[in-house]
């Protein structure tokens, strides 16, 4: 009986680590992503990295109570986001250092703030995923609005706007367009029996099975559904006027977090332009500075006609539609 | 120097820590969570009744019960049946197919999930459309969650049909045939363990948080879990949520305390006595062959998981699994061990009816039963402060949830096995002026030392299978085993995810076969 | 006369110790026979060789002169044999009344409602339960329980009864009003019965013909005279001395 007891001292000790240089961050991009970036950063500053991972179905809300819930004695020093949006309630909340990173100087001024309290990077775009077998290239649906088109009847599907990058394009429509026409849109978006996925992922598997015609999600579920071999192909909406929706990750400095100088140190890493490309490369995220893609598959943000949005007014109108979402889902 | 400590102020101090830790653990954060409700403002109040009063939040709440009710009455036909054939009659392989239908339970039923879906999924091994609809849909957690639980029917009532006085038995068998035996004597006379078996299935059921989300069926701690602070965080609505699941948890409680006044006819014994096995005559291919293929099912998905890691799975184990693994078993470790001890007192103390004892009983329960968001929102709130981030940041914040939440196993498993023995011995002890603490661990440790280790490891098995609790509030970093897997799932190359799985299975495995040879040791002492 | 239950020449071990060593015994028609002998003797082994829970691995059991257990294997089940036994801790299940006690046998045996009510009313009556049908048996004092097993028994109209040493946790009194009214029903019946016991008194009392256990086997049978005239030897002799001549018990 005391051998156990000495053996689980023994490994317990083990398991703490102390002294030894730590930062943790809390993100909500994808693991697989995410946690690879985390350990370049360890081999190359000797700083242990600690992360907290989101789940899928909480994506991006799971971390973020965590963070909310954790905001009298904060155990984070870096929030990594998935979205543009989510860093604007910590912020709102005071729970947020600024942090101007010298890294931070190649990123176009829409996406980032200018007072450092959050920077964007790495971005992902909202299009469209067309199944080729079910339609043909001169047809391909080109807009947004084409969810809501009559041809397009019961053929077409997108992710639960209760969740997601879809939430936060819902609230980008509101905020471009106004409160009634957004609503109106949606309206007919509900008539033209359009399927509500649990998720973008789900929407990209309904596409590459041909269970729909084309659907609304993310350029980083497109490229794998293209990577797997699937026929499908990516359209930019709206490349003529509207534009589409560019969505940066982006990342913030918690504000009273235990290890604050590593947490600058990880922002500068994370912001570092090599980043950028590996993260074009890995996961197919877009860069935002201009000339840092190498693949075929990956736009730049210099190749694509990027919606006009102010993320601020964005974040407050995800807030603000939530009610009027949850009657539209009917949760 | 002084004198020693006499035995009232021994059993006062014992006593007194098991429950302040019994209570510190479990208690307190519940209590916490609840009054977070009054605390939370006018502000909060307002959130709290628009979730309360909004049709979909009870509509949510009334589909989590179905499922956790279909889910135990599922478990119940399956379970009772096949445990009366295991353990009574003379159906061929029954030790095997026990142990084969048996382990999955050890499991975190969301690895079996993956399982099922590696086989039946519309790119598993035997998937096509229909089988991934079936699988993704409130049937498929109906279906996997029963076949994850049975075991838990299948080894109560087994237990208790071991256990059954074998003069009952045998006074029944000369004058009637086995089926009656079986239906009308033996069956009768465990029906309370297959009242708590209900119960615990129920509980696991109604807070299991992997296998709804992974299957993508809403369920209500699954909604919680995701609204405790939703795009827009309102304390008052995360809170207002909660209220539903303590009345589930309190009514389980009560469910349970009924079941407990009612001392019924045999106990619950760890010794067993073997009987002639009833014989089956021409029944038993049949019945073997109904036997064995549930055990294949239990079995099934994990023999999935394993398929999929062979492609290629296991070469990514070292680089994809971090400390997750010695995470795991430390905390698990040293909270069986807290769980072990705090059994040994309040579980004894329940034994010999000692006052005071049934109430830490009943919060032990009580912290079982509650959903895991519930005691979770508490422990934050309890814990996550400055002063104690030493606690809150390491993998001390783990062990405290798994003791709040599975102490109850250790005080049940403990008071069982005291209550085989005779209190003679203690009394003895104490004739002859051995005081509580001397009594206690001098004389109840050693004669019940395979109940304790029993204890512990059924203890260890809990916090290893363990996802719902510890996913709230894992320490950065400090992630156990089976939280890593249900963060990497979402999008991680699936087969280094299998591979991770099997080493969760292998992991359970050994924990298992040591716990098989203590028992046989035991049966031999 | 064919014998309702006979053992012939059976041995048997269990694990490695010897149980039964050539042992022989038959139980005759309408009579009562005392099986008699030290505790551990193996007298309930033998109870539960009748009733076909444990074969011999020699010599064979025999009922009604068909073979029933033979050389290690039970050719009848239990539940077959028509025999019934009164335990010495009783079994009487706990979750079932009086009446169902009595009721599961018959029931097993697929009689009809009317005759197992009549059977039970009568069995009750008999006893001296009347009345107390629908109680459970925790709700029974010891000597209530006692009888039920005893109505559970003979209300099955069996071919035979065997008593493993029923009355061993009664005092004196209760056993003395308890062995009267075993041998007022079986006499009342003419139902054969087996009366394994350690007391000789009771097997004087009871038994038209009393076999003496030793050794695992029986040493002698004969009646209580026979037994006292010719005692096989010392040990014989000594079980049946302290018994005054006319074979009441001395107090």
């Amino acid at each position: 009986m005391t051998w156990w007891c000495l053996i689980l001292i023994g490994l317990a000790v083990s398991a703490c680590g102390h002294g030894a240089p730590e930062v943790v961050p809390y993100t909500s991009v994808d693991q697989v992503v995410s946690e690879p970036i985390f350990r370049d950063f360890e081999r190359q500053t000797g700083v242990a990295a600690h992360a907290v991972f989101d789940t899928e179905e909480t994506k991006s809300t799971g971390v973020l109570n965590r963070l909310l819930a954790e905001a009298r004695s904060p155990q984070a020093d870096v929030f990594w986001s998935g979205d543009p949006v989510r860093p604007f309630i910590l912020i709102g909340r005071g729970l947020v250092e600024p942090y101007v990173s010298p890294n931070a100087a190649g990123i176009p001024k829409p996406f980032k703030a200018t007072d450092g309290t959050w920077t964007g990077f790495a971005a992902r775009a909202r299009i469209l995923l067309v199944n080729t077998t079910r339609v043909a290239a001169a047809d391909r649906p080109a807009s947004i609005r084409d969810l809501a088109s009559p041809r397009w009847k019961g053929q077409a599907a997108m992710a639960n706007p209760l969740f997601g990058t879809t939430t936060i394009h819902m609230a980008a429509l509101f905020t471009t367009w106004g409160e009634e026409p957004a609503r109106t849109f949606l309206g007919d978006v509900k008539a033209n029996d359009v399927r509500i996925a649990s998720s973008n992922g789900e929407v990209k598997r309904l596409v590459a099975s041909g269970e729909v015609a084309f659907g609304l999600t993310d350029t980083d579920d497109a490229a794998e559904a293209v990577k797997n071999g699937a026929a499908v192909a990516v359209v930019y909406p709206d490349q003529d006027a509207l534009g589409t929706l560019v969505l940066p990750t982006a990342v913030v400095l918690i504000k009273g977090g235990p290890h604050p100088e590593n947490g600058r140190r990880l922002i500068d890493a994370l912001l570092a332009p090599a980043t950028e490309r590996q993260l074009a490369e890995s996961a197919a995220h877009m860069p935002l500075r201009p000339g840092l893609t190498a693949g075929a598959d990956v736009r730049g943000l210099d190749q694509v006609r990027a919606m006009q949005v102010d993320y601020a007014s964005v974040a407050s109108a995800v807030e603000r539609i939530q009610p009027f979402l949850r009657e539209w889902v009917g949760l | 120097m002084g004198r020693a400590l006499t035995s009232r102020t021994q059993q006062l101090l014992l006593v007194g820590l098991a429950a302040l830790v019994l209570l510190g653990t479990g208690f307190l954060p519940l209590v916490l969570a609840a009054l977070e409700l009054p605390l939370a403002g006018a502000q909060g109040l307002t959130h709290a009744r628009a979730a309360l009063t909004a049709p979909a939040t009870w509509a949510l709440l009334v589909r989590s019960l179905a499922l956790a009710t279909s889910v135990t009455g599922l478990a119940l036909a399956l379970g009772v049946p096949l445990a009366a054939l295991l353990a009574k009659t003379d159906v061929g392989g029954r030790q095997a197919a026990f142990l084969v239908h048996a382990f999955p339970m050890f499991l975190p039923p969301f690895l079996l999930a993956l399982g099922w879906f590696h086989l039946l999924g519309r790119r598993g091994i035997f998937g096509t459309e229909t089988t991934s609809q079936l699988l993704f849909s409130f049937a498929g957690v109906v279906l996997v969650l029963a076949l994850a639980f049975t075991p838990v029917v299948t080894s109560l009532v087994a237990l208790a049909l071991r256990g059954i006085d074998p003069s009952f038995e045998e006074a029944a068998r000369i004058v009637a045939g086995p089926r009656r035996v079986v239906t009308r004597i033996l069956l009768p006379l465990a029906w309370p363990a297959a009242a708590l078996a209900a119960l615990i299935v129920f509980a696991l059921a109604f807070s299991e948080l992997g296998v709804p989300m992974f299957l993508r069926v809403r369920a209500y701690p699954a909604a919680v879990f995701a609204r405790l602070g939703g795009v827009e965080y309102a304390p008052g609505e995360a809170f207002g949520l909660v209220v539903p699941l303590l009345g589930v948890a309190l009514g389980l409680l009560g469910f349970e305390r009924s079941l407990a006044a009612r001392r019924s006819f045999p106990v619950l014994g760890l010794r067993q006595r073997a009987t002639i096995p009833l014989p089956l005559g021409a029944w038993r291919g049949p019945a073997g062959g109904v036997v064995w293929v549930l055990a294949a099912l239990s079995v099934l998905p994990v023999a999935g998981l394993t398929l999929k890691a062979s492609a290629g799975g296991f070469a990514g184990v070292p680089a994809w699994i971090g400390a997750s693994l010695n995470n795991s078993v430390v905390s698990a470790g040293g909270a069986a061990t807290i769980i072990a001890a705090l059994g040994l007192v309040v579980g004894h103390g329940l034994a010999r009816g000692r006052a005071g004892s049934r109430l830490l009983d009943a919060a032990a329960v009580l912290a079982f039963v509650t959903p895991p968001a519930v005691l979770g929102v508490g422990l934050i709130s309890l814990w996550n402060r400055p002063v104690t981030h030493v606690v809150y940041g390491s993998l001390a914040i783990i062990v405290i949830g798994d003791v709040a939440r599975y102490a109850v196993v250790g005080v049940r498993t403990m008071a069982a096995a005291v209550a085989q023995g005779p209190v003679e011995h203690e009394q003895a002890a104490a004739v002859g002026g051995a005081g509580f603490g001397r009594r206690l661990f001098r004389i109840v440790v050693p004669l019940h030392r395979f109940g304790l280790a029993g204890a512990w490891l059924l203890a260890l098995v809990f916090c290893l299978r363990d996802l719902e609790t510890a996913v709230l509030f894992y320490p950065p970093g400090r992630e156990p085993l089976p939280v890593r897997i249900f963060t990497l799932e979402a999008n991680g190359p699936e087969s280094v995810v299998a591979a991770l799985a099997v080493v969760q299975v292998a992991l359970t495995a050994i924990i298992v076969a040591a716990g098989a040879a203590l028992l046989r040791r035991a049966q031999r002492a | 006369m064919t014998p309702v239950i006979s053992l012939e020449d059976v041995w048997l071990t269990l694990g490695a110790t010897p149980v039964l060593s050539g042992l022989s015994l038959a139980l005759e028609p309408g009579e009562v026979l005392a099986l008699l002998g030290p505790s551990g003797a193996g007298k309930t082994t033998v109870v539960r060789l009748i009733l076909g829970f444990v074969a011999p691995q020699r010599g064979c059991v025999r009922l009604n002169g068909a073979v029933a257990s033979a050389d290690g294997r039970v050719l009848r089940l239990p539940e077959e044999r028509n025999l019934a036994v009164v335990l010495q801790d009783l079994a009487l299940w706990p979750h079932l009344t009086v009446a169902g006690n009595l009721a599961f046998g018959l029931e097993a045996r697929g009689k009809p409602r009317a005759v197992r009510e009549a059977r039970i009313a009568d069995m009750t009556r008999r006893v001296g339960l009347a009345g107390k049908e629908d109680r459970r048996p925790a709700q029974l004092s010891g000597g209530e329980r006692q009888r039920v097993a005893i109505a559970r028994a003979l209300v099955l109209d069996p071919q035979a009864v065997l008593f493993d040493e029923p009355l061993t946790n009664l005092d004196v009194s209760l056993r003395r009003e308890l062995l009267a009214l075993v041998r007022a029903l079986l006499k009342e019946r003419g139902v054969p019965a087996l009366y394994v016991t350690h007391e000789p008194r009771e097997a004087v009392y009871l038994g038209d013909r009393i076999a003496v256990m030793g050794d695992g086997r029986v040493v002698q049978t004969g009646t209580v005279d026979a037994l006292r005239a010719n005692p096989v030897n010392e040990f014989v002799g000594r079980l049946l001395d302290d018994l005054d001549w006319s074979g009441a018990a001395k107090t």
